[in-house]
């Protein structure tokens, strides 16, 4: 209700967007098959490539025209039109005028090879669609019996895993279980932190594809989960951790270093997993204790991203800006408006981020923000 | 937009209901009286109640107590009738327990026009404590009042003693002292130079015939952070300043005059003092979009004295509303009213636009402001234009959205998502 405060959606009340993304063959279809179907998808909007690909029974289409199809569950189907920006605009502008069926979030299927970065650069750069929606998470598919080799030889296909906020493992079925297992396991060292999910024939909760990111500041241990930072996840009793490939942490970094996977069990042979197969990506968590000033906090992130953008693959944070808590994540080179919200989740008042690089070490990272700092206060004793 | 309409929405239809970022927590017809002016104040009663006071539209009723404690629930718990059907109240406001009431007649020289007080401390049996007289020859007593520190009822009024120049100007701004709430004392009175018979000032240029709708006072509002200002729509002669640090003797600070280009109706002038903005409003007047655009203005108020409009309000679309059915456009603005019971925001606010529904808007950048929510209602049963018309809105401390329709509809609250 609207008397608590804090109890009000993160993201200025934008339509939330998920981006499904995976390989060629990884499923997406079959999933999208059945994930429309459910009564869950009521009021969501679901941008496809090609209408044509979903296979809805006639009876289950309520309305429909070339470019879209009403499902009776309240579901909308869209094909992408002239480019998916244009698509998101009319959508927007459609249901403002009650053209189209109301819908509050947004699900859109990447191409195949598609890097989801250019769909999340939509949301930063199109004035008008950012300021109507927001990109709620990324949600990639993962195929259990082609992906050993994709991991290995495409770069993005490890990329896609890496910026993945849930991970859905397809066709395990069909993959022998060790394969599985060690995919699993190398999933969990490019991205320990995204729950991973099993999917066989599509079938899947909705919940887990459409409600990846933030939504009300007050549902506290939801929003930690979804930025990382929660103080339990790694079971070490410390707020997320690097990765802990080539032997831990940096000296005098205070990145935490813990297990490879929550409840993956294999921290040992995990560490080394990665080292033979993935170990460009990582993943580290800093802390800071001290307040940043913005100008400091944005100019340490600018300079990361001028300098090593492609690297950076993913940061999710909250940090403490003179006081207030303001969560901010990119993708790459990509940062989506910082949102301050009204109330800190925890008790814990602490800068928190999570970052998912290539080739960038924690030290490297800690050590920018510093200098940033020190600048900046040589500015003011000036 | 046409490629993608289907077959089931072919264009926008007044019987949908469209909401974004707004959601309804209930609705209320008004034990079938659900035609509402533009006056609606929360009282937070002794008990612990919340009475939301509203005036009706036109007769037969005058005003009606509605208990929104829970906001889920609302509950009548008084409605009035007026003397006769040549009157209406239109227009109240609360401070404390005391309640003014409006009174304007359908012609001149009709009783009673002007305002009551009435002791509300129990809001089931409202207890009349005062009337004000305004009525007179030339005049057809009060159109709406501003009444919220307890003290002084600020007016868009008639007098006995006022002869316009023109009939369509009768209504200036007056100011009335009620600090003994039994005798309300006159204490100060502006009116456009030029309005009034006898005049220096030659009379002002007029909009054309199709547009005139008089020089006359809407809102006139006075704020606790600046007590020497009133802030008056003055419908054709635009949004003025008044210095009233001396009520008997107002001064004109700054005038912004905006029609002719514009099809006139300055309605509100709300100032949102921590940014030195101004926002003005509009209202739309003319069914079917024929005083279109009816718009609400964003004014650069740091020199007070020349206030510059730097944007408007992203408007509705106009070809999905236009010809919905009544009228489309700007009206009332939520006031920033200084009560314990109003939401407070210099950054956020909400407006009525009738048959484009309930509308918030983000001013964060001046320069762009930026809609963040609506809730448009669907055409209410036995509405005369087939389409809602949503007249006046208050916001809440809980930041709860009450909205009414001017014709059938009754009350709508609502829970911004914001």
């Amino acid at each position: 209700m609207t008397e608590a405060p804090g109890a009000r959606p993160v993201g200025g009340g934008k339509i939330p967007v998920t981006v499904l993304t995976g390989f060629l063959g990884a499923g997406k279809t079959t999933l999208l098959n059945k994930l429309v179907r459910r009564p869950e998808m009521r009021r969501t909007a679901v941008i496809i490539n090609e209408l044509g690909d979903i296979a809805i029974d006639h009876d289950l289409v309520k309305v429909a025209s070339e470019t879209m199809a009403l499902l009776s569950n309240g579901c909308l189907c869209c094909s992408v039109r002239t480019d998916l920006q244009q698509t998101l605009r009319e959508l927007f502008a459609g249901r403002r005028t009650g053209e189209v069926a109301e819908f509050d979030r947004v699900l859109i299927e990447t191409t195949g090879l598609a890097d989801p970065a250019p769909v999340i650069q939509t949301f930063s750069n199109d004035g008008l669609i950012g300021a109507h929606y927001r990109l709620d998470g990324v949600v990639t598919l993962v195929d259990a019996v082609n992906a050993a080799h994709q991991l290995q030889h495409e770069a993005e296909a490890a990329r896609q895993a890496a910026l993945a906020d849930r991970l859905l493992l397809t066709k395990t079925d069909l993959a022998d279980g060790t394969a599985a297992d060690e995919i699993r396991r190398r999933l969990r060292v490019l991205n320990p932190r995204a729950p991973l999910r099993d999917v066989t024939l599509g079938e899947v909760e909705p919940d887990f594809v459409l409600s990846p990111g933030m939504h009300r500041a007050a549902d506290a241990r939801a929003l930690e989960r979804f930025l990382g930072i929660e103080p339990d996840a790694r079971g070490d009793g410390k707020p997320g951790g690097e990765d802990g490939h080539a032997g831990g942490h940096s000296g005098g970094d205070k990145a935490s270093s813990g297990a490879i996977a929550a409840g993956g069990g294999a921290r040992y042979l995990g560490a080394h997993a990665n080292l033979r197969h993935d170990s460009s990506i990582r993943t580290f968590s800093l802390r800071f204790g001290d307040p940043f000033r913005w100008n400091v906090f944005s100019a340490a992130v600018e300079l990361l991203t001028a300098l090593r953008g492609p690297d950076l693959l993913r940061l999710k944070g909250i940090v403490n800006v003179e006081g207030e808590p303001v969560v901010v994540q990119g993708v790459q080179h990509l940062f989506h408006a910082p949102v301050t919200l009204e109330q800190w989740p925890s008790d814990d008042r602490s800068t928190r981020m999570v970052f998912i690089t290539r080739n960038i070490g924690p030290a490297t990272v800690r050590r920018l923000f510093a200098a940033a700092a020190d600048v900046a206060r040589d500015e003011a004793d000036r | 937009m046409t490629s993608f309409a289907t077959p089931a929405a072919p264009g926008s239809r007044a019987d949908q209901t469209l909401s974004w970022n707004m959601r309804l927590l209930a609705h209320h017809n008004l034990e079938g009286y659900g035609g509402i002016g533009e006056g609606m104040s929360l009282q937070l009663a002794a008990d612990g109640r919340r009475i939301l006071w509203l005036a009706h539209e036109s007769a037969p009723k005058n005003f009606t107590g509605v208990d929104v404690t829970d906001p889920r629930r609302p509950k009548t718990v008084v409605q009035t009738d007026l003397p006769h059907a040549r009157m209406r109240s239109n227009s109240l406001d609360v401070a404390g327990d005391i309640m003014a009431v409006a009174y304007q007649t359908s012609g001149v020289d009709i009783q009673p026009a002007g305002f009551d007080l009435f002791d509300v401390s129990r809001p089931e049996q409202p207890r009349r404590i005062a009337h004000f007289d305004c009525s007179g020859p030339h005049s057809r007593g009060v159109h709406a009042l501003w009444f919220v520190d307890g003290k002084t009822v600020h007016l868009s009024s008639g007098a006995p003693d006022f002869k316009p120049r023109n009939p369509l100007d009768d209504q200036f701004y007056r100011i009335i002292d009620v600090r003994q709430p039994s005798r309300p004392v006159e204490v100060g009175r502006w009116w456009l130079p030029g309005t009034r018979d006898g005049d220096d000032a030659p009379p002002p240029q007029r909009l054309a015939p199709k547009f005139d709708t008089g020089f006359r006072a809407h809102n006139t509002n006075v704020f606790p952070q600046r007590p020497d200002r009133a802030y008056i729509g003055y419908i054709d002669g635009g949004a003025i300043i008044l210095d009233i640090a001396d009520p008997s003797r107002p001064a004109v600070v700054a005038q912004w005059r905006y029609s002719p280009p514009f099809n006139g109706f300055c309605h509100t002038v709300l100032p949102l003092f921590s940014r030195s903005l101004l926002v003005v409003s509009d209202e739309c007047v003319q069914d079917q979009g024929a005083d279109w655009p009816k718009l609400v203005w964003v004014l650069d108020g740091r020199v007070e004295a020349n206030p510059i409009p730097i944007g408007t309000f992203p408007a509705p679309p106009v070809d999905a509303f236009a010809r919905r059915g009544g009228r489309f456009g700007a009206h009332n603005l939520h006031e920033n009213l200084p009560l314990p019971s109003s939401f407070q925001s210099d950054t956020l606010v909400v407006g009525t636009f009738f048959n484009a529904g309930v509308r918030a808007y983000d001013l964060s950048d001046p320069f762009q402001p930026r809609e963040v929510a609506y809730y448009v209602p669907g055409a209410p049963p036995l509405s005369p234009v087939g389409a809602v018309q949503l007249n006046d809105v208050f916001v809440d401390e809980r930041r709860v959205v009450y909205t009414v329709d001017r014709f059938a509809g009754g009350l709508y609250v609502l829970e911004m998502d914001l």
